[in-house]
């Protein structure tokens, strides 16, 4: 008996048309109640400046909006192209983490740049502390 | 006798400081002046000396927080009894900082707020603005329990103790507001406020403005919150 052929719309369709299970909903609501009160925590023990917390706190409802809704997650499936939920997932995912990584860099182009400035600043302060006083300030 | 300083943070504000600083010794007159210049692109430094102030610039713009922070070091160092700080764009009327300076100076508050909307006060605020004000003041009275109507002011007295908190990682070096308040409270620092003359200047622009606002209420609310729940400050 030959096995029978499906083309690939049906199996993006079978794909897409997956629900989500109760396991991975629980598990995506705590990971964003974790993220949410971690990111909390940070920024009480003043670990993590509170400019830093809005993407981070996005990110957390983003997973428990996902979690919550799983049609957005499908309808953002079909919008990417993506043939799986969890390709989206990952596939926003990584997105994230490359948001994340140019904005570092900005910012630690900024501070590098800051720190130059401090360090030239402070060096010719330095200099202008160290120079022997002019001839005329000098009482005979 | 008691020694005061007015600090005035400033940022591009050459075509207001020398009006200001000529208010400040007007009104004002027993006390140092010291302008932090937050690495104006134009001659704010140049003019402020001019008018009298002692400059002190920063090498590169840090923000409105990291100005005052600069200037409560200033204090600190020279031993100052009080320090009263005052907006660079003209808004804060001079007339007020003895007003200000003398519950200090008595030893009765820690922190002076002047006020735009206390009883007597003809300032009038509109708009987005207000709301975001009331929502703070709401706030702040719901987790201290002080009145305050006004939160969001920049035209504020200081006692010694209170730069100290100020000039530590506590202070924000963005905006700090209404979540300071908060901290002072949780701190045992004592608050009061005054109603303050304010002009109502629409053609300056506010610090403030587009997704920034968004942004502002989002991390004061924040601050004001996590301020409310952090332990106290040593010794405290």
């Amino acid at each position: 008996m030959e096995p029978a052929s499906l083309d690939a719309a049906t199996i993006k369709a079978i794909l897409q048309g997956q629900s989500i299970t109760l396991s991975t909903r629980v598990v995506a609501i705590v990971a964003a109640g974790l993220l949410f009160g971690g990111v909390l925590e940070c920024v009480r023990r003043r670990k993590l400046l509170e400019e830093f917390t809005p993407i981070w706190m996005t990110c957390a409802l983003g997973i428990l909006a996902l979690a919550i809704s799983f049609d957005v997650l499908i309808w953002l499936t079909d919008l990417v192209g993506a043939w799986t939920p969890s390709s989206t997932v990952f596939f926003f995912g990584l997105a994230f983490l490359m948001a994340i990584s140019l904005g570092y860099a900005i910012r630690l182009s900024t501070l590098s740049s800051q720190v130059k400035i401090l360090a030239q600043e402070l060096a010719l302060m330095q200099a202008e502390r160290a120079q022997p006083r002019p001839r005329s300030d000098v009482h005979p | 006798m008691a020694r005061g300083l007015v600090v005035i943070p400033a940022f591009d504000e050459a075509d207001n400081i020398a009006e200001v600083l000529r208010q400040t010794r007007e009104r004002a007159g027993e006390f140092d002046v010291v302008v932090i210049d937050d690495a104006s692109r134009d001659a704010t430094s140049e003019v402020a000396r001019a008018g009298g102030a002692t400059v002190v610039r920063h090498p590169f713009n840090m923000g409105y927080g990291a100005a005052l922070q600069t200037g409560y070091r200033h204090a600190l160092h020279h031993g100052y009894d009080v320090v009263v700080q005052l907006d660079a764009d003209g808004q804060h009327d001079p007339a007020s900082v003895s007003e200000l300076a003398a519950p200090i100076l008595a030893g009765e508050l820690d922190v002076v707020l002047g006020s735009r909307f206390h009883p007597g006060s003809t300032y009038r605020m509109q708009g987005l603005r207000r709301i975001g004000s009331r929502w703070f003041s709401t706030l702040v009275r719901w987790l201290t329990g002080l009145r305050i109507s006004d939160p969001t002011t920049g035209y504020q007295a200081l006692a010694p103790d209170v730069l100290r908190v100020y000039t530590s990682d506590a202070f924000p070096t963005d905006y700090p507001d209404a979540d300071m308040t908060v901290l002072l409270h949780r701190n045992r620092y004592r608050i009061g406020e005054i109603a303050v003359t304010m002009r109502e200047r629409p053609e300056v622009p506010s610090m403030h403005h587009g997704i920034g606002v968004v942004y502002y209420v989002y991390k004061m609310t924040l601050a004001i919150f996590m301020n409310a729940i952090r332990p106290r400050l040593p010794g405290r």
